[in-house]
């Protein structure tokens, strides 16, 4: 019965923590822009991201390392840098597009511009991490992430046609403006296979103590809530498509994006909309802070552990009280939240070679996963993502920043 | 306590290996040690190719995916014996004239 | 057993169970010949550095005179080579928790409810 709890959790936060300012804003972009034309985009970011959820809970639970841990051992400190400063980096700036996302919903429901209110999130959000434990963290922001739900059944009242959706999904290049196209394409796959997922999926591993017992939980919740998330995502992309393409309007101010659930719910889709983006980023925020802390404090050594009081992981709770100010401060500086949202899925995007090939290498050393090293279809299908969204990226970025 | 003096293993690894003509004999992999009561031994060194081609290929060889591509190849590691190794300069180690 | 892979970068945990930092170096002694030995691992200090940026660490050790608050822990006291190192050794009485105890006493530990 536990077991079947434990997955039933798992799919949950799967669910639950997928749709965050990055998957929601590129999925609305896209809807706008491309009607069905982009699912595709969705799909394989989804299963990307799933094979790579499960390969770090894989990890955690048979070689009893977290992800930070394991590539420092197996690297050293040299060839730890480089994914490390990547992850760091590409991480802060996802953060930052969190806090930006917690903040325009607090715009949408007050009327105080959001730069207001970059330090009280942040404040929370630290307060947060400074008193709870992980299981607070990690259960409380998949329970209230079910709001994201709501996008479901706006996309549902809209009556899309099955067949037509289903046409989005398989891949096909652009009818029209091909950058715009690509591009997004791009950020979506940035923002379904954002690092923090899998590095805050493996600490999470190793903080409820997986063994070998959970390999099974841990394909199911990988596979079947990653699924289950991406279809939420793929509900934002169909709202958009109904509600902001027939009209053309295409998503390049923040203020569109409530359209999606006002359109189909009326005043209580407003409300939900504002409900949904405050939890998805805030969760979301918490989970990358918390990331980041693991990242340094495992690669270096240090003690760690979100149960832990912070006085007595001192270090590791330094690098979650440093980052989120720091973050808080972009989104203070005025930054268009929306704009540095798209941009860091592009960057995630442009980084995954490096984010993604060392946790490939430790996959494949039986050092570290004994008999459970990966299948050739992980290898092939993360590597091909992996590959071809980098190379996309290095062609639609810069193409981006010159055409705006 | 302070570290005492002696070689320190972490800067020796990758470090180019010379025989006692100065001619190149690879880079420093690692370091085999065996249990000897309740010390550790050190045995053998493993030198591997020094060239960068062949270490991006050594690093391919390490994905099944790659390899199957034909991007990946088998480094080649000699192992020799620690004792063949002359370390006045950790930096700069050689290969004693004996051994030749 | 290979020094480097197994040795090395390892995370170093001590009698009680706390985490100590990982393995930064390991000290061969005496360094050449049959009797080759290891005798000990370095934790902390600017043994980092060296395999980072070599020019950093000459330039830091010369500015703090010596390897900084690196921890040597002697070989003998290793009581186990596995998933972690273990070592029979208190963590928060060593240098190696110099800085966490510094962060602790001077950031963390004044904020409230830490």
């Amino acid at each position: 019965m536990s077991k079947l709890f434990e997955i039933a959790l798992g799919v949950i936060t799967g669910i639950g923590g997928f749709l965050e300012a990055g998957s929601l804003t590129t999925a609305a972009q896209a809807g706008a822009a491309f009607g069905y034309q982009l699912i595709w985009a969705i799909a394989v970011g989804t299963v990307c991201i799933a094979f790579l959820v499960e390969m770090a809970g894989r990890l955690a639970a048979v070689s009893r390392h977290a992800l930070p841990d394991a590539m420092r051992e197996r690297f050293g400190i040299r060839f730890f840098l480089l994914p490390l400063a990547a992850v760091a980096l590409v991480s802060f700036l996802v953060l930052a597009s969190e806090i930006g996302g917690v903040t325009l919903a607090l715009e949408f429901a007050t009327g105080i511009s959001h730069r207001w209110w970059a330090i009280p999130t942040a404040l929370s959000i630290w307060l947060l991490l400074w008193k709870g434990t992980f299981g607070m963290v990690e259960k409380g922001t998949s329970m209230l992430g079910l709001v994201t739900l709501a996008f479901v059944v706006a996309a549902l009242t809209l009556h899309p046609h099955p067949a037509e959706v289903a046409r989005g999904l398989v891949p096909r290049g652009p009818t029209h403006d091909a950058a715009r196209y690509w591009f997004t394409a791009v950020s979506i796959v940035g923002a379904s296979v954002s690092p923090y997922l899998f590095y805050f999926y493996s600490a999470g591993a190793v903080e409820d103590q997986w063994d070998e017992g959970y390999l099974t939980i841990n394909r199911i919740t990988a596979g079947v809530g990653m699924t289950f998330g991406g279809a939420v995502a793929v509900a934002a992309l169909v709202c958009a498509a109904l509600v902001l393409h027939p009209q053309g309007i295409q998503v390049d101010r923040f203020e569109q994006i409530p359209f999606l659930l006002t359109s189909p719910l009326a005043r209580a889709g407003f409300w939900l909309f504002v409900g949904a983006l405050f939890i998805a980023c805030f969760g979301a925020a918490l989970e990358i802070a918390l990331q980041l802390a693991y990242l340094v404090a495992q690669g270096f050594g240090w003690r760690w552990g979100e149960n832990l009081q912070p006085r007595e992981a001192a270090r590791f709770a330094l690098v979650y009280t440093v980052v989120i100010p720091l973050a808080a401060l972009v989104i203070l500086s005025g930054i268009d939240p929306l704009k540095l949202t798209v941009i860091s899925m592009a960057l995630t995007a442009l980084s995954l070679p490096v984010t993604v090939v060392p946790l490939l290498i430790l996959m494949n050393d039986p050092q570290y996963l004994n008999e459970h090293t990966n299948g050739w279809v992980s290898n092939v299908a993360v590597l091909a993502v992996s590959a071809i969204a980098c190379l996309v990226a290095l062609v639609a970025l810069p193409l981006e920043i010159l055409g705006s | 306590m302070t570290p005492p003096s002696g070689v320190r293993l972490e800067r020796l690894l990758g470090r180019l290996v010379r025989d006692h003509l100065g001619v190149s004999v690879g880079r420093i992999e690692d370091v085999v040690a065996e249990p000897a009561g309740d010390a550790y031994r050190v045995t053998h060194v493993l030198v591997g190719p020094d060239g960068r081609l062949a270490q991006l290929f050594a690093a391919g060889y390490q994905l099944p995916t790659l390899r199957a591509l034909g991007l990946g190849r088998k480094p080649r590691i000699r192992r020799l014996p620690w004792s063949w190794l002359e370390l006045s300069d950790p930096d700069r180690p050689r290969l004693r004239a004996e051994v030749a | 057993m290979l020094i480097g892979r197994d040795i090395l970068d390892q995370q170093v945990v001590d009698r009680a169970g706390r985490l100590m930092g990982k393995v930064d170096g390991v000290v061969l002694g005496p360094p050449e010949g049959e009797d080759a030995r290891i005798a000990g691992i370095v934790i902390g200090g600017t043994t980092l550095l060296w395999r980072i940026h070599r020019g950093l660490a000459r330039w830091a050790e010369r500015k703090l005179g010596g390897e900084g608050r690196a921890t040597f822990v002697p070989w003998a006291k290793v009581t186990k080579i596995g998933i972690d190192i273990k070592v029979d050794v208190d963590a928060p009485r060593t240098r190696a928790f110099h800085w966490e105890n510094w962060v602790r006493d001077h950031l963390i530990g004044r904020i409230p409810g830490a």
